[in-house]
């Protein structure tokens, strides 16, 4: 392979990230040496962020243990999280430790390439140029995913996997290839993708790809089958976990799927997407004070800008309406300020007033009664009708309750929150009036298949 | 025991920071003076080598060292090494001659195998008189890689036997072992002779 020359490098702006001064002079060395002339320095996580909001480097150098119970993995799920790496910005972990590459090797979203210490300056180069040709080759790649053009995608992938780069790339095409069958919604083509890729080696990831697809075509069974045993092979994969519990959730086994995202959430403490899932699990189990902690972590700390959402100060009044904590409810609605939620989703706002209505059903009634035919007519989320349903209940509103139970079926989406609603439909001896909609809803879907 | 590993790891770590440190200031001394430090920077890098090969064989007579399998090129794989030695081959007056006709990325542990080729490759270069030779190849299913010289040979061709005297050999036996795929399992043999005439090692990958 060619190396890339340093007229390259000179245009190159770097961002060198590490708490260590020590540290991160030897890297700006060797970024110099390489022919970098634009060095930026970051003494850490927030500071990094801020950086990189401010200007997008071409290229970041990251140690992976930056300080304050914080890690470079942290850091690049958070840029990749609010998507703020550019596509051809090129993240490249920086560690001592032989052991990050079982790291590496687990996690979902792994950076261009990581170098272990020491390394001189030539084989870092080397290993950049390989990144810097690699992300040029899946440009129009990217380009098409950033797009939700996943025709264009897999076009470009067609196009591609017979050239002489194409060949040399021919494992990461094959990897595209099924993730970009994936979100096209072809599940059983991705399955078959992922199964051609397993021939090679039973990558976690691979196999987590296998058991995506799987969901895809609601074979629940099957996919938990195979998650229960990645998360056992590959213990350092949280990805793994996540979809675990996920699919637990979808299956009714509610306890299972937050003791799996707990587990992954005791090992990754700052991960606040997780946080979330575990509160979504908590409380679909019944587990009011995990919920409770959870979001109260999620909103205090999730400080990311932009970061806490309606939807999650909705989710932490939630937690405590359920735990009958009622002044701590209202706190968290409370910091829902009216300008944000003038500005909030249809589903944040049919929430925000049915838990009002939880909190106080007197004083909401009259807003209820203004609002009910609209939700009954809006195609809203699962959660929000649960909330609505809880909120009916609360109000004597059994019609109200009925109408958007019969939604959710229609839907489709009431298999995560089944359990929740027979069970809200049995604390107020309704149970026949469930087992109809259910019953109405397993008819329909019979005749509409039969139609088709 | 694990408690020993934590100990071990953290050490290894700190220490390969430090030798990360040197190497940076040795690099800048260079640029600065104009000056030569290659046999110092190549010592450091050995130093990191040893390091991480004793901390792996810790590990292996511990039972507790695991591989991290991605897909990578050995055309690649031996650039790298060539890379990092060439200039100690060239003071030394020996020719590398890097070659691979297998492109294809194949599934290893990248680290540990460049650790490996590494090793091999320093100590060739101890016994060669001219001329090391590194190349891949896909034989029989398995990834092949060789690495090869114009030296006297091994005095006992015997992997078993050869892997009780040094740390370098009993690493790359152990490492080759646990990559296993299909129900077969990689394994490093060695030999004299070849088209150069010395002594040969191959790591066979499954």
């Amino acid at each position: 392979m060619t190396a890339l020359g340093p007229a390259v490098y000179r245009e190159l702006r770097f961002l060198v990230i590490d708490d260590q001064p020590v540290a991160r002079d030897s890297l700006r060395i060797c970024a110099q040496t390489m022919g970098a002339f634009a060095v930026e320095f970051s003494s850490g996580y927030q500071d990094a962020i801020v950086r990189i909001r401010r200007a997008m480097p071409d290229v970041i150098l990251c140690d992976y243990l930056l300080g304050n119970d914080r890690s470079g993995q942290q850091l690049l799920e958070e840029l990749r999280r609010f998507d703020m790496l550019a596509d051809d910005c090129v993240f490249i972990m920086v560690t001592a430790e032989q052991s990050y590459e079982q790291v590496v090797a687990a996690v979902e979203l792994a950076p261009d390439d990581y170098i272990i210490k020491p390394f001189s300056p030539d084989r870092l180069k080397l290993r950049l140029d390989r990144v810097l040709r690699r992300k040029r080759f899946f440009k129009p790649l990217f380009a098409a995913k950033r797009a939700q053009d996943y025709a264009g995608a897999a076009r470009f992938i067609e196009q591609v996997r017979d050239t002489e780069e194409g060949q040399v790339q021919r494992f990461e095409l094959m990897r595209q290839h099924a993730e970009v069958l994936l979100l096209k919604g072809d599940a059983l083509a991705a399955q078959a993708a992922f199964e051609t890729i397993l021939e090679t080696h039973p990558f976690p990831w691979a196999r987590a790809g296998k058991a995506r697809a799987l969901v895809g075509q609601s074979r629940l069974q099957e996919a938990r089958a195979i998650m229960d045993q990645v998360v056992v092979d590959a213990p350092t994969f949280f990805g793994g976990f996540d979809l675990k519990a996920q699919i637990c959730l979808e299956m009714g086994d509610y306890e299972e799927g937050q003791r799996t995202v707990a587990a992954a959430s005791s090992k990754t403490g700052r991960n606040y997407v997780r946080k979330r899932l575990l509160a979504d699990a908590a409380l679909l189990s019944g587990d009011t004070a995990t919920a409770c902690a959870a979001m109260g972590d999620v909103v205090r700390n999730d400080t990311a800008p932009g970061a806490v959402s309606v939807a999650d100060c909705l989710m932490l009044a939630r937690s405590h309406v359920e735990a009958g904590e009622l002044m701590e409810a209202e706190q968290a609605l409370g910091g829902i300020s009216a300008a944000r939620m003038e500005t909030a989703s249809l589903d944040d706002k049919a929430s925000w007033h049915a838990l009002r209505a939880l909190m106080a059903p007197d004083a909401e009634r009259r807003q209820v009664a203004a609002l009910r035919a609209a939700w009954i007519a809006t195609p809203l989320c699962a959660q929000t009708r649960v909330d609505i349903i809880r909120a009916a209940f609360a109000l004597g509103d059994q019609a109200l309750a009925v109408a958007i139970t019969s939604a959710l079926f229609v839907s489709d989406e009431i298999r995560r929150v089944f359990k929740v609603v027979r069970g809200l439909f049995e604390a107020h001896a309704m149970v026949p009036a469930f087992r109809e909609l259910q019953r109405s809803a397993a008819l329909q879907k019979i005749g509409s298949a039969d139609a088709s | 025991m694990q408690r020993v590993l934590d100990i071990l790891s953290s050490g290894v770590h700190d220490a390969k920071n430090q030798l990360f440190r040197a190497e940076s200031l040795l690099v800048q001394a260079e640029a600065e003076h104009g000056i030569t430090l290659g046999e110092a920077r190549y010592a450091i890098e050995l130093a990191a080598l040893r390091l991480s090969g004793v901390l792996a064989t810790y590990k292996l007579q511990r039972h507790v060292e695991t591989l991290s399998i991605g897909m990578a090129s050995a055309g690649e794989l031996i650039e790298e090494v060539v890379l990092v030695n060439r200039e100690h081959c060239d003071r030394l007056g020996l020719e590398i001659i890097g070659d691979s006709s297998a492109d294809e990325p194949w599934p290893l542990d990248r680290d540990l195998v460049l650790d490996i080729l590494s090793n091999a490759l320093q100590n060739a270069s101890r016994f060669a008189r001219r001329q090391i030779r590194m190349s891949a190849c896909h034989a029989d299913g398995f990834l092949l890689l060789r690495i090869e010289d114009d030296g006297p040979g091994f005095e006992e061709p015997d992997i078993d036997r050869m892997a009780k005297l040094g740390v370098g050999l009993f690493v790359a036996r152990e490492l080759a072992a646990l990559h296993r795929r299909h129900d077969r399992h990689g394994r490093v043999e060695l030999r004299n002779g070849g088209e150069l005439g010395g002594a040969i090692m191959e790591v066979w990958l499954p």
